[in-house]
């Protein structure tokens, strides 16, 4: 696992310091919105985690993640609302659910490669979208969605300490997941995988695994963050604008390192409320991409790598 | 040890090899030669499962058709492929680090036996490969072959693009895991001459056929030989 003592105060000090956030309000140095935007970057950032697992690391590009992020926000939402489910048990089942559910359907778009696995996953995306909306209606809101589901926080600090407790445990669980030798067995996946067979892995295990990771993940995140809004709309949820937030923040953070991914969608986040009393509309999102397209031409590898950089030229003076 | 009998090999409805048969002795260095497209790269994903095959391969009298190729890689075959098959983004460690999954013993005993053979890999540790010379990417090819523990080594094109003095120095490894360790090698070239100064045997492909075969010396003043090195 080769950890080193910086490690465990990097992570000290990010744990740290999102846990102080709050004490930052109540100072007067920050507003409350600011922390319910917080809110909303923590859930972006697991589905970034998410993606980055999968997608991250092996190259296989999922533009589907809404499609494993909404089982989990369904599979709880209809367990707790419509069967009475208490919600200690629904989002651990709606996670299973999540990870059996996705797996059957696509784990058999794994032996495909390429594009043409990216698309497998959009078509699943816009299927479920369709499905959700004709198929027991009673279920699952059709059109309009579900509203009136249980929320487990009152308050914007309540509900940011759950966010960013969960955050974190799932950026360290699957930064640790990373360094062994199954990350390692991801990351050469992405790279060359007739190679990994070769080395005696099998290919088709190792994306299970990581799919399993990956939609885990996004269950939990998604089952969360129904019970946060206490809605969902399927409208929202399958947007192609969703995939593509998704995506852009595991990549302009950096790809394939978990904390870039974290760094990415706090950067997103903060920018889109950033532009919004300027740019009300859709424009926001055109600055947003050009935003995002110079700091991947200065630097592909992401956010990360730039902090990483500088942090060595500071270490190399010092 | 291994045994190759009637093998033909499909990709979809396109035959690449036709009952191909040859065989190596424990501790001996075969040779498949032939042009690029014969089919030797072909062979060596047949005999690891990767392909669509009839026919039989058997590792010391085990069958391995059928298995995972992971599962025949478990039973001892150390695949080097051609050494643009590396992971460029990871560093020379790591890229035989993933080689290992499959080690019978200790994985520093291997890292450490790979570092003795070839010693620029163990100062080039941290160095990713994708910054590599040509002949030191061979090496972790080759290092990351090794860190399975195989017993059967199937090395393909070791000596392509490699100035001359790098190729005396894979011989020079070869030669040496063949005595010191036991190990049966195949080697796959184009490269005639230096398949003829290390195999005690050779096979000459041709368009996925086996059109010739001979020891070294036999072979050495053949004329078929000629014919399937320059491919007409």
């Amino acid at each position: 696992m080769n950890l080193r003592w910086y490690h465990f105060a990097a992570w000290g000090a990010l744990i740290a310091a999102m846990l102080l956030m709050p004490r930052l309000v109540d100072l007067g140095l920050m507003g409350r919105g600011t922390l319910r935007t917080m809110i909303q970057a923590c859930y972006l950032a697991m589905f970034a985690i998410s993606w980055d697992v999968l997608s991250g690391r092996t190259g296989y590009i999922s533009f589907g993640h809404p499609f494993l992020i909404g089982i989990g926000a369904y599979g709880t939402a209809i367990l707790s609302k419509k069967f009475g489910v208490p919600v200690e048990l629904s989002i651990p089942l709606a996670v299973l659910i999540t990870m059996i559910g996705g797996l059957v359907v696509l784990l058999p778009a794994l032996r495909i490669k390429g594009s043409y696995f990216a698309l497998v996953t959009l078509a699943f995306m816009e299927l479920m979208y369709q499905l959700v909306q004709v198929i027991r209606p009673d279920l699952t809101g059709g059109t309009r969605g579900l509203s009136g589901i249980k929320t487990l926080t009152r308050g914007a600090e309540n509900g940011y300490m759950l966010a960013v407790s969960l955050m974190l445990a799932v950026a360290l669980g699957c930064w640790l997941l990373m360094r062994t030798r199954f990350g390692t067995a991801l990351w050469a996946l992405g790279q060359n995988e007739e190679a990994v067979s070769g080395s005696g892995l099998s290919t088709i295990r190792l994306k299970a695994m990581a799919f399993l990771v990956s939609a885990f993940v996004a269950g939990l995140a998604g089952a969360f963050l129904v019970h946060y809004n206490g809605s969902l709309a399927p409208r929202a949820m399958f947007d192609i604008n969703s995939v593509f937030t998704i995506i852009v923040a595991a990549l302009i953070g950096g790809a394939g390192t978990i904390l870039g991914p974290v760094l990415g969608a706090f950067f997103l986040t903060f920018l889109l409320e950033w532009l919004r009393p300027f740019l009300p509309g859709a424009e926001r999102f055109l600055v947003y991409g050009a935003v995002a397209l110079v700091l991947y031409m200065y630097q592909p590898k992401g956010i990360y790598a730039i902090i990483e950089g500088g942090l060595k030229r500071l270490w190399g003076r010092a | 040890m291994l045994e190759i009998q009637g093998l033909s090999a499909f990709y979809g409805r396109a035959q690449a090899l036709f009952d191909v048969s040859l065989r190596a002795e424990k501790g001996e260095i075969i040779a498949v030669i032939g042009a690029n497209g014969a089919g030797k790269s072909t062979l060596f994903d047949s005999v690891l499962g990767l392909t669509k095959t009839t026919g039989a391969v058997r590792l010391e009298g085990q069958d391995l058709t059928g298995q995972g190729s992971s599962e025949i890689v478990r039973r001892g075959v150390g695949y080097a492929p051609e050494r643009f098959n590396l992971f460029p983004y990871m560093t020379v460690r790591d890229n035989l680090l993933v080689g290992a999954y499959t080690a019978r013993g200790d994985i520093e005993t291997n890292l450490e036996m790979v570092h003795a053979l070839f010693p620029r890999l163990a100062e080039r540790a941290g160095q990713e490969t994708s910054t590599q010379s040509g002949g030191e990417r061979q090496m972790v090819s080759l290092g990351r072959a090794l860190m399975g523990s195989p017993r059967l080594l199937l090395v393909d094109e070791p000596t392509i693009g490699l100035a001359p003095k790098v190729c005396d120095e894979i011989a020079v490894v070869l030669r040496r895991l063949r005595d010191e360790f036991g190990l049966t090698v195949v080697i796959a070239e184009q490269n005639a001459n230096f398949a003829l100064s290390l195999a005690s045997r050779v096979y000459v492909l041709e368009s996925g056929r086996i059109t010739a075969e001979g020891t070294a010396e036999s072979l050495a003043k053949d004329e078929a030989l000629a014919a399937a090195y320059f491919g007409h």
